[in-house]
């Protein structure tokens, strides 16, 4: 389970005079620093699917990276199965998978090659990695292009191939910022799948999405995000009922609502 | 660490962009410009000194003799001036390549006459020889008015000589000829090397911080379970490894094209040159180039993972090489010299050592401060660059 709680993050505002009006008026801008993430705290059990819903702006990449170790928080904890992911962010990183908002593909690497040298960070071994790299070409259907190098692959063939680097090393807990964003419909469902998969193996998915559509689909946890705080933490269904008649409605009363 | 580096090696050999800054440049450049510069130079006085030129003469009537050899010359061509008191608009107009004034108390008898003036107008800009090829003729007038002039005044041959030249100063040059071309290209060489390994390094290094930050692999290679440190060796390496194939290039570019410049083409002064230096100078040369190619590899680094985008890497690095530049010109200057405090200078005491290597007076005890301040600067660099790789303001900028 990955639990996350009180999350805090500020960023230097490094030239103020560039900000635009409606950033000037942001409540989280308190003189030299942007408070991105003020107050953010939800949980996800392993074969769980957590979707973080929110605005533009709202925090929710930047609190992903704090989840994935990329950024480190100003104050709040968090904990993947036991492990503090602030004083032990290498053990930690063993048990993330995280896809950013791009695929983060090495061009000149082809797909195995990238697949390869992720696992070999991960410290697997080569037996482990020949093995895995086969399952997920298997479960992708990544077989027909996995030896060419990914900058000629098509988006939807690097997302696939993406997906399947930021699992080589089986992990626990999965974070994907986005995954859907800028893919076509084919694209889209593969990631689908992949997430229902993971659930499947009881591996704990957190995914931030603007399409709600997706949420009704694959989630059964919410978490919204406003603001930089925590606007909603709870299932799906507690989230439905906000308003029955829509997910778009629930979402929009949520963030009228604040964090009530 | 070496995961990272065979990673990044790995990707580096199958850019080809890479590739060719880092290998054919280094080959391609030397012989192009030796080559070029050579090729044109001597095109240019060929052309200079077989042109046939135009000349007007004004005072004719007083040097006949003269000027009946210059128009008996197949070199020289007679023209008429429009207009004798404008002399300047014939040489602008193309009229004329020079016009020559003859003053009236020109003669033979020098004794009588004193020292004459020839005034030569020209359009003295750019190569043209003229004054040299003029200069031939009259030389053998005037010579021969000497002579009658030493005969009427009963000189023998050496109050002659003493007339001539009534004190000489005898140089001997105890430099050898490799000193002599030492000193004349020894201060452009390392300029051209430094300049070759920072090409090298700088793509590859654009490309391993700033390139990574705009493909976005760079947030996917932080959150793998490696030491930071790990990472920035790796990278670290990878770009030094291409500046040092840089240098490694350049030097063996520069030997072998000189010997196939020297035997192949029988250009005397390259085989002296090349004959003069040995194997272990060039290989002490390439030695002195690692700790050189460190500091630019880490500054690289630390450049490129600063800046947001590839454009703004290459913005970051284009003051660089200006950078680069004042150690090599310091090293030029006169009277800096590789000893004292100048030995611990970093990059100018390569580029002086480089300089004394090929003069052959390489004082081999100044070896100790050249790798120890700059391994000490490389180090200080390398260790900057851990420190900003764990700085979430420079890579989340």
């Amino acid at each position: 389970m990955i639990e996350i709680s009180q999350l805090a993050k500020k960023f230097v505002v490094e030239n103020p005079k560039k900000l635009s009006e409606q950033e000037r008026l942001d409540p989280r801008l308190k003189g030299k620093f942007f408070h991105s993430v003020c107050d953010v705290s939800f949980r996800c059990s392993g074969g769980e699917v957590l979707g973080l819903l929110g605005p533009n702006g709202a925090g929710k990449t930047t609190t992903l990276r704090m989840l994935s170790t990329a950024l480190k928080p100003d104050a709040g904890s968090i904990t993947i199965n036991g492990v503090d992911v602030l004083t032990q962010p290498v053990a930690a990183r063993k048990k993330i998978g995280f896809l950013s908002g791009n695929t983060g593909l090495y061009g000149r690497l082809t797909g195995r090659e990238n697949m390869a040298y992720f696992g070999q960070l991960h410290g697997m071994e080569k037996q482990d990695i020949l093995r895995r790299i086969d399952a997920l070409s298997e479960l992708l259907g990544l077989h027909s292009y996995l030896d060419r190098r990914c900058e000629s692959y098509s988006t939807g063939m690097k997302q696939k191939t993406a997906i399947a680097r930021s699992v080589i090393h089986e992990p626990e807990v999965v974070i994907l910022d986005e995954p859907t964003t800028g893919l076509d419909i084919m694209a889209a469902q593969t990631v689908m799948d992949f997430i229902r998969q993971m659930k499947v193996q009881g591996v704990g998915v957190i995914f931030s999405t603007h399409h709600l559509d997706e949420v009704a689909q694959l989630c059964d946890r919410v978490a919204v995000i406003n603001e930089g705080r925590t606007a909603f933490n709870d299932t799906l269904a507690a989230f439905c009922a906000r308003a029955p008649e829509s997910l778009s409605r629930a979402f929009l009363s949520t963030l009228e609502r604040g964090g009530q | 660490m070496w995961l990272v580096f065979l990673k990044e090696l790995k990707e580096l050999v199958r850019d080809r962009k890479t590739l060719f800054f880092m290998i054919a440049l280094p080959i391609l450049v030397f012989p192009l410009i030796i080559g070029v510069v050579a090729y044109f130079s001597t095109k240019a006085v060929q052309e200079a000194e077989t042109k046939v030129l135009n000349f007007a003469v004004v005072g004719e009537q007083y040097a006949p003799s003269l000027v009946n050899q210059m128009k008996d010359s197949d070199n020289f061509n007679q023209v008429s001036l429009p207009d004798e008191d404008d002399v300047t608009t014939s040489i602008r107009s193309g009229l004329t390549d020079f016009v020559l004034v003859i003053p009236d108390n020109y003669g033979d008898d020098v004794l009588a006459t004193g020292q004459i003036t020839l005034k030569l107008y020209l359009n003295d800009a750019g190569l043209n020889l003229v004054q040299h090829r003029l200069q031939a003729m009259v030389n053998n007038i005037a010579k021969h008015n000497q002579q009658l002039a030493f005969v009427q005044l009963g000189l023998d041959e050496d109050q002659q000589t003493a007339l001539l030249e009534p004190i000489v100063i005898d140089k001997i040059d105890v430099a050898d000829k490799r000193e002599n071309w030492g000193e004349k290209i020894g201060g452009f060489v390392p300029y051209l090397i430094f300049m070759l390994c920072l090409q090298g390094a700088m793509i590859p290094a654009t490309d391993l911080g700033a390139g990574e930050k705009e493909r976005g692999t760079l947030e996917t290679l932080l959150i793998s379970p490696i030491a930071r440190y790990k990472l920035v060796m790796g990278k670290f390496f990878t770009i030094a490894l291409a500046g040092v194939t840089s240098a490694l290039v350049t030097v063996s570019s520069m030997a072998i094209w000189g010997i196939v410049l020297s035997q192949g083409m029988a250009i005397q002064l390259v085989a002296e040159f090349m004959s003069a230096i040995s194997g272990i100078d060039f290989a002490l040369i390439f030695l002195m180039l690692i700790p050189v190619v460190a500091i630019f590899a880490s500054l690289l680094l630390c450049l490129s993972i600063y800046a947001r985008s590839f454009k703004e890497a290459q913005g970051y690095m284009t003051p660089l090489v200006m950078l680069v530049i004042v150690p090599v010109i310091m090293a030029m200057l006169p009277g800096v010299e590789l000893k004292g405090g100048w030995a611990w200078v970093p990059l100018t005491n390569v580029a002086l050592a480089i300089k004394e290597l090929i003069k052959g007076t390489m004082d081999y005890g100044e070896l100790i401060a050249i790798f120890g301040s700059t391994a000490i600067i490389a180090t200080a660099l390398i260790s900057f660059c851990v420190y900003w790789f764990n700085k979430e303001k420079v890579l989340f900028r």
